[in-house]
């Protein structure tokens, strides 16, 4: 058995959820998005989190708009669509189910 | 004392020594070929390119105004090798394709002196080439049957082409982490030869 497979597996799904979270409290750019995922450790490489990023608003979970920048190009700005905010609140009960389960199991 | 190119790097100019411009090349290159299936590849290149811009940014000060083959390194390190990025990703993948161990003969040409058939044939018995190339000799030089031989297997075994053959032509199973392995031990070798 492949143990970083495992954890890395562990991990992926908890990524994209963490995402969505993040912007639930406020709108932001890619970068606030980072390093708040660095600062949890739920992250190790940056490289991760983009084309999550881009599959999110593929799939309209997020969407974003160009901010302009008094120092440069103009950078996106990323928030939660509509049907983002429900998709959350689904993975917010799934998570916590998850987490009473696990516990159950651990703690018999 | 070396040469400095300028690059514009997701909309912003910079001075970069020509060593550190190669190594990011290389590096943007091999996330081109990494996202290459993705839908929107294109996209995602430009947000990472936005960020290195962005990191770049926060190692030029006054007094330093190039940058360096160690900030590209650094760069590199902190958003990660397409290794890096899809130890993340979907991992399933890797288990599903997957041929098991067909042993097959081939010709190596890889490995050839002639045809690589003495190649194939040792590796299909995972013996030293040059036994079976000793064996050869020695028939031919008793009557000539070995050349005979020689070429009859010449035109009948195929050249182990694609990276699949060349595993297959080993007996291993022929999976994505095998024809990772393999693919990478060839580059080392080439650029060990090119002594890159």
């Amino acid at each position: 058995m492949d143990l970083e497979n495992t954890k890395a597996q562990m991990r992926k799904g908890i990524l994209e959820y963490c995402i969505l979270s993040i912007l639930s409290r406020s709108s932001c750019y890619a970068s606030d998005i980072i390093k708040e995922l660095k600062d949890a450790k739920v992250i190790v490489v940056e490289g991760t989190l983009y084309p999550l990023l881009t599959r999110q608003k593929n799939a309209r979970l997020l969407s974003y708009r160009w901010e302009e920048s008094p120092q440069g190009p103009p950078r996106k700005y990323y928030e939660l669509t509509k049907e983002g905010k429900e998709y959350l609140a689904d993975l917010d009960e799934s998570w916590n189910d998850l987490v009473e389960s696990v516990n159950l199991i651990r703690t018999r | 004392m070396k040469i400095t190119l300028s690059v514009n790097i997701g909309g912003y100019s910079f001075n970069i020594d020509e060593d550190a411009y190669s190594e990011l090349k290389r590096y943007l290159k091999n996330l081109q070929l990494h996202f290459a299936g993705e839908e929107s590849s294109a996209e995602i290149l430009s947000d990472i390119e936005s960020r290195i811009a962005e990191l770049f940014r926060t190692k030029l000060t006054s007094y330093k105004q190039v940058i360096t083959i160690d900030d590209v390194n650094n760069v590199i390190s902190v958003l990660g090798t397409p290794e890096d990025i899809s130890d993340n990703e979907r991992t399933s993948a890797k288990d599903k394709f997957s041929s098991p161990g067909y042993h097959r003969m081939y010709r190596d040409t890889d490995h050839r002196i002639i045809g690589g058939v003495c190649s194939g044939i040792g590796a299909y018995w995972n013996v030293d080439p040059w036994i079976i190339r000793l064996i050869f000799v020695v028939v031919t030089m008793l009557g000539g049957l070995g050349l005979l031989v020689y070429l009859i297997l010449y035109i009948v075994l195929p050249e182990a082409r694609t990276t699949a053959q060349k595993i297959e032509m080993k007996g291993e199973p022929v999976n994505i982490q095998n024809i990772k392995d393999s693919v990478k031990k060839e580059f080392d070798t080439v650029r060990k030869n090119m002594n890159l």
